[in-house]
């Protein structure tokens, strides 16, 4: 009888995990791609970003960028259909981790699944697993990073992960030329990067002056200027800071 | 998939992805140089056109490497071009609008560019060149995702070959890391308990260590191989 019971429990569990597995087991890649061109031109970025989640078999999405983060914050988070408090608590979180992993780090996992846990004190939509998934890629000079929740007992496929990373670059790659809004580079001029540049190389004001044949004082005013839109306190942070952001 | 372990191995790899979509010729090309846009290159570093001193290469950047470089820094879309003969076309008529056109009829043969962004190094191009490719989305999207896993292993390869010649000690690291965080040589000691006179010289050890002429090209240099972040 207990048996019995054991089994049916089992086969209700079954039955409703197919129930949760909803038509993104049978819509291909293609068929995803088509889909996601009629979206991309309608300039919608959460449909599109619901549609990957859809296919690699997730619940939510959250699309953050990360070459912006100024320390804590939610400025980063593009487009998300997480709870609002879990993207409120797990920010801070992920904008630290960031900090602690190094550019070349950085640079080797664009494209590849991570799987981490969430902090035990943050409340999930029930049903959610713990685990969530992330993929970075970049867009430019933007890096972006795609996260992933889903529901408990379901495993999400690899080979649709990455797609799901390089499609979501597409689609935020389309979005955004469409977006005519051109990045200026923390609005620094072209004379300041240039500044920065040659700073980065190990160069003095004097050297520098001679270099872009300016006088040293303007070279130091644009230093000034530069530290100011920046909010940096040293040339050292300064540098730090554009060599992070991939300004040099 | 494992990591390559020297540039050879690479190359039957490029072989099967250019054989997948009938493609000619394949070629690698990296952004070279850091610095403002306009400074950067492209650079040849693997190709199988077969022609002396890598011409063909030289000719596709010479054609084509303004537009790649810009196109780089704002969009991971594959780039497309067409041939000079009528019957040189490249296409992907499925996935044409994530797909952007360079000018056509300007060289011998029609191809497709994959841009591969991963982030403050290791950025270029893998491409194909054929009289003629037709590509399902399908190809597309498996192509760039091989040519991602390429171009990340050839910065591994790059730099496990290229580290300073002494590593940084502990005590360097972190006074590189604070300085880097817009702290002064005084502050610096303060936090770590020592004099300033040590921290300057730790400074210094660390600017001789990296090849570097002053502290702040120190922790530009460090920024980029990751001994800070």
């Amino acid at each position: 009888m207990k048996a019995e019971m054991l089994q049916s429990g089992a086969g209700v569990k079954r039955q409703s995990l197919v129930a949760a597995t909803p038509a993104y087991k049978t819509l291909g890649r293609e068929q995803l791609i088509s889909r996601l061109a009629m979206m991309a031109g309608a300039n919608h970025l959460p449909a599109g970003m619901a549609a990957l989640a859809d296919y690699v078999g997730a619940s939510h999405y959250l699309l953050a960028r990360y070459d912006l983060i100024q320390e804590q914050g939610l400025d980063f988070v593009v487009s998300s259909n997480w709870p609002f408090d879990l993207v409120r608590r797990l920010s801070s979180d992920l904008a630290n981790q960031h900090a602690r992993s190094t550019e070349l780090e950085k640079c080797l996992a664009v494209l590849q699944p991570n799987f981490a846990l969430l902090p035990d004190d943050i409340d999930l939509p029930p049903g959610t697993s713990r685990q969530y998934c992330s993929l970075m890629f970049n867009v430019g000079r933007s890096r972006l990073s795609l996260l992933f929740l889903f529901d408990d007992g379901i495993i999400l496929s690899q080979d649709r992960l990455r797609d799901v990373g390089l499609l979501a670059g597409y689609y935020s790659s389309f979005t955004r030329a469409r977006d005519q809004r051109a990045e200026r580079d923390f609005e620094l001029t072209e004379r300041e990067l240039e500044c920065l540049f040659w700073i980065a190389e190990g160069k003095t004001s004097d050297e520098i002056a001679m270099i872009l044949g300016i006088s040293r004082n303007t070279i130091n005013n644009y230093i000034t200027s530069v530290m100011r839109k920046t909010a940096t306190k040293t040339r050292s942070e300064a540098i730090a800071y554009a060599v992070r952001n991939n300004l040099v | 998939m494992q990591r390559a372990t020297s540039r050879s191995d690479l190359f039957p790899r490029l072989v099967t992805m250019q054989k997948a979509i009938n493609a000619r010729h394949f070629g690698v090309l990296r952004v070279s140089g850091s610095g403002l846009p306009s400074k950067r290159k492209l650079q040849c570093e693997l190709e199988n056109f077969g022609t002396g001193n890598g011409e063909t290469a030289l000719s596709i950047i010479d054609a084509y490497g303004e537009a790649m470089i810009e196109h780089i820094e704002k969009s991971m879309l594959p780039l497309m071009w067409n041939g000079r003969e009528e019957s040189h076309l490249a296409e992907a008529p499925d996935f044409s609008l994530f797909t952007v056109r360079l000018k056509g009829r300007v060289l011998p043969f029609s191809g497709v560019a994959f841009p591969v962004r991963l982030g403050a190094i290791g950025n270029g191009y893998i491409l194909f060149t054929a009289n003629y490719i037709d590509l399902s989305s399908d190809a597309v999207v498996d192509l760039h995702g091989k040519s991602c896993a390429v171009m990340m292993d050839l910065l591994a390869l790059d730099e496990r070959k290229s580290g300073p010649a002494e590593t940084l000690s502990e005590r360097e690291i972190a006074c590189l890391q604070l300085a880097g965080d817009g702290r002064i040589s005084e502050e610096i000691a303060d936090k770590l308990g020592l004099s300033v006179h040590t921290v300057n010289a730790y400074l210094g050890s660390a600017t001789i260590k990296l090849d570097s002429v002053n502290r702040i090209q120190a922790i530009a240099k460090a920024i980029r191989l990751g001994y800070i972040s």
